[in-house]
């Protein structure tokens, strides 16, 4: 049970739902709601905005491949106990 | 890598990876030394030498492990036995199969990132670096790490259920013949 009422993305101011829009581009996946992680940080843009672009940074194609970094991030999730 | 294989290697390398550093980082430095390659009985001689081919003799990751023998495996080298199983389990789990040693060595870098472990964070960045991974690549993997680090626990935090986890399609292949 999360500690926070999770917002639908409705509830998103405009800007805040472009985020949504790059998180629906990302994942290539048609979710009924943005994944919770993405309407997290959309909560504050001023936070969630550059984390994103780290990630993404981080996570696009160079001398590893996306689906290869996708892999590593696996990893580093179940090393953190991490379920999400 | 929608293939349940690439999974179970990785789990392999991830499980393996953690295994060593515990070893190396909670046993070396001086609580239990190594067995010295030099006088090291024929069976311990003969995986030490298995052991330095696999990872270069001479390299930066081979010294890191005290010598030419990378510290955990010179630690439980006091029980013949035992280290030739675990070496065996090492190997097989780093051998280019379905996902390549390189991506291995990168899994096993951030898994000993993630954990902190002193020895698995130098020896698997000495390795990347001796398998031809640049500087470039290096942070790639440390911008995947440190990302996910903070978004692993942004989401405890809030205690968010995954709501992802189902939306990779599902191997309905059977159990490979390792063997083949």
């Amino acid at each position: 049970m999360p500690t926070v009422r999770l917002r639908d993305a409705s509830e998103y101011p405009e800007p805040a739902r472009r985020l949504f829009e790059l998180s629906r581009q990302w994942f290539a996946y048609e979710f009924k709601e943005p994944p919770a992680m993405s309407r997290v940080m959309a909560w504050d843009p001023h936070f969630g905005g550059p984390h994103g672009r780290a990630m993404k940074r981080a996570m696009a194609p160079g001398e590893f491949s996306r689906a290869e970094k996708e892999m590593v991030a696996a990893a580093v999730s179940g090393a953190n106990a991490c379920t999400y | 890598m929608t293939g349940d294989d690439s999974w179970y290697e990785a789990a392999f390398v991830v499980g393996i990876t953690n295994a060593l550093n515990v070893v190396a980082d909670g046993l070396g430095g001086g609580v239990m030394p190594p067995v010295d390659p030099d006088t090291a009985p024929a069976d311990v001689a003969t995986v030490f030498a298995e052991i330095r081919s696999f990872y270069g003799s001479a390299t930066p990751g081979a010294r890191l492990g005290g010598g030419q023998v990378p510290k955990p495996f010179g630690i439980i080298a006091h029980d013949a036995a035992y280290l030739a199983d675990v070496w065996a389990a090492v190997k097989r789990a780093f051998t280019d199969r379905r996902l390549t040693r390189r991506h291995k060595t990168a899994l096993a870098f951030a898994v000993s990132l993630t954990t902190r472990s002193v020895f698995g964070t130098a020896f698997h960045l000495a390795e990347l670096r001796r398998l031809g991974v640049g500087e470039g690549g290096v942070m790639e993997i440390i911008g995947v790490t440190q990302t996910f680090s903070s978004y692993t626990k942004i989401a405890d935090t809030l205690q968010l259920s995954s709501d992802m986890a189902d939306i990779a399609p599902v191997d309905t292949s059977g159990v490979p013949d390792a063997s083949a």
